[in-house]
């Protein structure tokens, strides 16, 4: 009976950490965090950085890399331009979305697409600080010494079958976005990591015009 | 009427020149020559840029992404098509013995008509599934056409000056025709490529991406 009973509490103690990531430990007071978020990102208006991305093919042990420029400007435009080793614009702006290739510049209304919708509202959230309350993934909040992680797991249908997880990695000051990261079920995932970010610079209307 | 029934036969002649034989002129080589599997691409990785344009009853369709080809320690070979924010689309393999299976595909592309073009526009890219014993050469205009019987109808494999520069399925009529661009070696894979569907009416297009895959 006692070798049960420490079995199940030896299960209860890992079972608590199971779903901690490396080096993070679970953020205590949660209040305290969304008021800090809130507070730092109620002066955000622009955002301009940097990006690199790394998609990691996990069973061919690859890496897949490319760079480009972002720019949010509240309350929900988006731009990410892909500038090597490709050409690729994405531009959101409201329902209305733009994306261009080499070849072709196509305009989408996402008001009609659910799983588009999902997907532009999850990257304007985590952006403007609001992704804690985004109805498509549960999240859970980790910290450690320079950073604030954000473990968001999607509860619906569409996002289940596009993301296993989607990290996303905080300035612990600035509450700014450093690193994005998302997991597919196959294992593979894609690494966002923006650098050179400027907070409340300008950034001309015309970036998110969707033409 | 008469130039109506002028117009008809020669809209006929047109039709019926346009869907001949292209290859009926060809003569068979009569000297013994190397077989084209000297130009199966031999490759550790690659990975291209890829754009596809094509027209559904009468609806144009253009998408874009990444498609990285590896081959592995243990001689299987993958294909994998992702968007640019690094969404994956499909991921193929073949085995050691070119059997092909789908590790994964999206819902949305998981059609079998469409996953049976593409594992075929792969097959003859890269040389799988393709029986050497059938192998027939024959020479016209300073071009050497390799063919190979296929299950459906034939694919040539087009070479110039000991470069392969096309490949071409047929059956009666033209199916798909591959254009290459240049290699830097006999059996690289080209820098660019391009996939002419004659009937199913899309284009898929190549390019090369030389230096951002990583280990």
């Amino acid at each position: 009976m006692n070798k049960l009973l420490s079995l199940l509490f030896l299960l209860l103690i890992t079972g608590t950490t199971w779903g901690q990531p490396k080096g993070y430990s679970t953020v205590k007071n949660m209040q305290e965090f969304q008021t800090a978020m809130a507070k730092a990102n109620a002066t955000l208006q622009t955002i301009a950085s940097d990006f690199n991305q790394i998609k990691n093919l996990s069973l061919l042990s690859d890496k897949i890399k490319s760079k480009g420029k972002f720019y949010f400007k509240k309350e929900d435009k988006v731009r990410i331009e892909y500038t090597s080793p490709y050409t690729y614009l994405l531009v959101m702006n409201g329902v209305q979305v733009m994306v261009k290739d080499e070849q072709k510049t196509s305009k989408i209304n996402a008001r009609g697409n659910k799983a588009m919708q999902s997907v532009n509202r999850i990257m304007i959230d985590c952006m403007r600080g609001t992704v804690l309350s985004n109805p498509d993934f549960k999240p859970a909040v980790f910290e450690n010494t320079n950073s604030f992680m954000l473990a968001l797991t999607p509860v619906t249908p569409e996002m289940k079958k596009m993301f296993r997880q989607i990290d996303v990695y905080l300035n612990k000051k600035s509450f700014e976005v450093t690193r994005l990261t998302m997991a597919e079920q196959g294992g593979d995932f894609t690494d966002m990591n923006f650098i050179n970010t400027q907070r409340n610079t300008t950034v001309n209307e015309s970036l998110f015009k969707v033409r | 009427m008469k130039v109506y029934l002028r117009l008809g036969s020669l809209f006929f002649l047109f039709a019926f020149f346009s869907c001949a034989n292209p290859y009926k002129h060809l003569q068979q080589s009569k000297s013994a020559s190397p077989s084209a599997m000297m130009f199966k691409p031999q490759y550790d990785k690659v990975l291209y840029r890829c754009v596809v344009n094509g027209r559904v009853a009468f609806k144009k369709f253009h998408l874009s992404g990444l498609l990285f080809f590896k081959q592995l320690p243990d001689s299987t070979t993958r294909a994998v098509f992702q968007n640019e924010m690094g969404f994956n689309f499909f991921d193929f393999e073949w085995s050691k013995t070119d059997s092909f299976q789908v590790n994964k595909i999206i819902d949305q592309l998981n059609k079998p008509a469409l996953i049976k073009v593409l594992e075929k526009d792969m097959n003859l890219l890269l040389m799988k599934n393709i029986h050497p014993e059938t192998e027939t050469v024959f020479k016209q205009n300073g071009q050497t056409y390799y063919r190979f019987s296929l299950d459906k109808g034939v694919a040539y494999y087009i070479a110039k000056d000991k470069t392969l520069s096309s490949i071409e399925n047929a059956g009666k009529t033209k199916v798909i025709t591959i254009s290459m661009g240049e290699k830097r070696q006999k059996n690289d894979m080209p820098i660019s490529v391009l996939f002419n569907h004659h009937k199913a009416n899309f284009r898929i297009q190549l390019t090369k991406i030389d230096t951002d895959v990583d280990e």
